[in-house]
């Protein structure tokens, strides 16, 4: 396995992929130097899997996540290279939506690529699937994306709720940004009301009316037929609230993010984030700011909507007792690296990259006896213009000469199971004395 | 906004807010039923009328209940339509600063970098010339006139509003929920509209209710010295045609009108405290 191949993957081209990660970096400009904030990072996620992201604070586990919609501010950032290769679907000629044999019951298939109509090329990767690299996409093209295939929960709901508006206003906007057809739809106007009255709507619906046009919809004849699409929107905010299983839908609609409770309003997120059917659901840390008995619902819930949804979901989290019992597949982070990757019951039982053991003996258990836990040595290095050896090497029991030398690369240790170490792939022709040996130091 | 209902009822249950707001229903209402309280003035109701027969009578003479000046003004006359006069220049100056203010701070803030900096240095340009001392000059340099003087405040007082909206729309536009926007697709027009500009508005409402009151200071005080037109029923100019009779114990061609500067600053500063405690109840003020 060599560095050019980085992940061993584009070698078989997988179509079940949602989305790649290729070789993505993130750099921060400071006044020390420029951070290494993300360096080179290689994965995939797949349809409707979930994969936990798992890294220390700092590890630029967030960064990586918030890179997937360009949110990623500029300044402090100063450069973003790499790709993210997105696959969005479209919704199933073959039945509408409803779900068929052709779209597997999803009711959403891929497009073929534009470029090369299937038969693979460079654009889409080789999978002949209709391909986007959201890190060189416009901004405009963007947007479509964002909030239609692509959507977010964030950390704290509290504060991702905008103070100011009304659940209402909050979740209206969604369907007013991606879904103004559908709203048309629900209100009964047809795509032929081609007079001025039918397009003021139609541009009402797309959120492109301004002040003067407002007024006219404001006032009767056209006041009827605007409350007319604002009823369908209410229609779908309502149903979308009650898959979260919101008591009372109606009711909570006219609430402001203040008279909610910090679960409620994190239902509230995931209505507005699964409104549109995404194909991708990011979720940075979604429960870290709930109680640990709401932590247990909205997770039960995110699961049971993404099965619903056959929505692939990246799971960002600290908590590896969380991931381990949510994540088909978990990858680990570290300082800007991935660490190790592979099926989350393989990490876990049997962990490759020491980095990834010390995190493991780090949960606290209640079957183990009472004492201190393993706490793994030193800190994280500091990400300033980092030198290309083994990140782990200074707080690594099995650290060799060659860690201090060379950068390890992803490599597959069996099957799905990928590990950055030089304890499972040592560079050619390294003298043995150099190399870290497995058991030189016993657990 | 928050429901504006429930922030009525938080308003009105401050005494001393209530009291400000009374003050300025009343002023408001005599500066608005002005012609109806009183005869106009022909040809120029903006005009004290002049009482030949009558100079420097003390209140409650005949036809001059608050008395007259030494050249025959009707002091009450002043005194009502130099509430309209204050009425509208503070409405002028007001509206005019904070729509500047508005546009270039949120300018200056959402977009940062370099259209930031530009601006910002324009703002530190005014900044660095004393509030009064500025409005001065401008006003004498254009020529004693009423209009020169909203002329003159109004290029002056905007950089105020720049400043603050500025700076609450650099803080605002980091929240979380600016973020979530994006991630669901809006535009950045959009987000501004919706998510930054109603949670950075409330400290400009503040400023503009206390502006309501100094506006109408600043603006006495350049009339007081001779920068409007001679004989304008306006407070400023009163006190300044009555000051020459105080030494001679005629107290009241000049108090009355400083009494209603003083109730007019007073009441617009009482409701912006108010408002601010409601609004942004971060800052804490004794009561």
């Amino acid at each position: 396995m060599t560095a050019a191949d980085p992940a061993g993957i584009s070698a078989a081209v997988r179509t079940d992929v949602v989305a790649s990660v290729r070789d993505l970096r993130v750099y921060f400009g400071t006044k020390a130097g420029i951070v290494h904030a993300v360096d080179g990072v290689d994965f995939d996620i797949r349809d409707g899997e979930t994969l936990g992201l798992v890294g220390e604070t700092g590890c630029g586990k967030s960064v990586t996540a918030r890179s997937f919609l360009r949110l990623v501010p500029m300044p402090p950032g100063i450069a973003v290279s790499g790709s993210i290769l997105f696959r969005p679907r479209s919704q199933c000629t073959a039945c509408g939506g409803a779900g068929c044999a052709v779209c597997e019951n999803t009711g959403r298939v891929v497009s073929d690529c534009q470029h090369c109509s299937g038969s693979g090329c460079p654009s889409c990767d080789g999978s002949g699937v209709e391909t986007v690299d959201l890190m060189s996409i416009s901004e405009r093209q963007l947007r479509q994306i964002r909030g239609d295939r692509i959507a977010m929960i964030f950390q704290d709901p509290g504060k991702a709720l905008n103070p100011a508006l009304s659940i209402r206003d909050q979740l209206g906007e969604v369907f007013f940004t991606h879904r103004s057809q559908e709203l048309l739809d629900r209100a009964g106007f047809g795509a032929s009301d081609a007079d001025g009255a039918g397009v003021l709507v139609q541009r009402h619906a797309a959120l492109r009316t301004r002040g003067i046009e407002r007024m006219i919809l404001a006032v009767p004849p056209l006041r009827g037929k605007r409350n007319a699409l604002m009823a369908s929107a209410d229609d779908m905010i309502v149903d979308a609230l009650s898959e979260t299983q919101i008591p009372n839908p109606r009711k909570v609609m006219d609430r402001y993010p203040h008279e909610l409770s910090g679960g409620m309003k994190q239902r509230v997120m995931i209505a507005q984030a699964l409104a549109c059917d995404p194909d991708l659901l990011i979720a940075d840390e979604p429960t870290t700011a709930l109680d640990v008995t709401v932590q247990a619902r909205i997770m039960d819930l995110i699961s049971e909507l993404q099965e619903r949804h056959r929505t692939a979901v990246l799971y960002i989290s600290h908590d590896l007792s969380l991931v381990r019992r949510i994540a088909d597949r978990t990858a680990v982070m570290y300082a800007g690296q991935i660490a190790e990757i592979g099926e989350s019951e393989q990490i876990f039982r049997d962990p490759q990259h020491p980095y990834t053991r010390g995190l493991i003996d780090a949960i606290p258990s209640v079957t183990h006896e009472r004492g201190r836990l393993a706490a793994i040595a030193g800190n994280v290095p500091e990400l300033i213009d980092p030198d290309p050896v083994c990140r782990f090497a200074s707080r690594c029991s099995y650290a060799a000469a060659v860690c201090e030398t060379t950068e390890p690369a992803l490599h597959v240790a069996d099957g799905e199971h990928m590990v950055a170490c030089f304890l499972h792939n040592a560079p050619p022709g390294t003298p043995a004395a150099d190399l870290p040996v497995r058991a030189r130091s016993a657990r | 906004m928050r429901r504006a209902g429930e922030l009525t009822a938080n308003v009105l249950s401050n005494p001393t807010t209530l009291a400000g707001l009374i003050i300025i229903t009343l002023m408001i209402g005599m500066a608005l039923l002005a012609p109806w309280i009183t005869t106009p003035n022909t040809p120029n109701p903006t005009q004290m009328p002049r009482d030949w027969g009558a100079i420097a009578v003390p209140p409650g003479s005949p036809g001059h209940p608050l008395g007259t000046t030494n050249t025959g003004g009707d002091v009450l006359y002043g005194v009502i339509w130099g509430a309209r006069t204050s009425l509208r220049l503070s409405l002028i100056v007001v509206g005019v600063t904070v729509t500047v203010g508005v546009a270039v701070g949120s300018l200056a803030g959402y977009r940062g970098g370099r259209i930031d900096e530009i601006l910002m240095r324009i703002v530190d340009v005014f900044l660095s010339i004393p509030e009064l001392i500025f409005a001065l000059a401008i006003a004498a340099v254009l020529g004693p006139s009423f209009r020169n003087i909203i002329l003159a405040l109004a290029v002056v007082f905007w950089v105020k509003y720049a400043r603050i909206m500025r700076a609450q729309v650099i803080s605002v536009k980091q929240n979380e929920y600016v973020d979530a926007a994006r991630v669901i697709g809006d535009s950045p027009l959009r987000i501004f509209r919706k998510d930054v500009l109603p949670n950075a508005i409330t400290p400009v409402i503040v400023q503009a209710t206390l502006d309501m009151g100094n506006i109408v200071l600043v603006g006495a005080t350049l009339s007081f010295i001779g920068l409007a037109e001679a004989g304008l029923a306006e407070w400023g100019v009163l006190v300044s045609e009555g000051q020459a009779g105080i030494s001679a114990g005629r107290w009241w061609a000049s108090t009355f009108p400083g009494l209603m500067v003083f109730l007019w600053a007073l009441a617009f500063n009482l409701l912006g405290d108010g408002l601010r405690d409601v609004l942004d109840p971060r800052t804490e003020t004794s009561r």
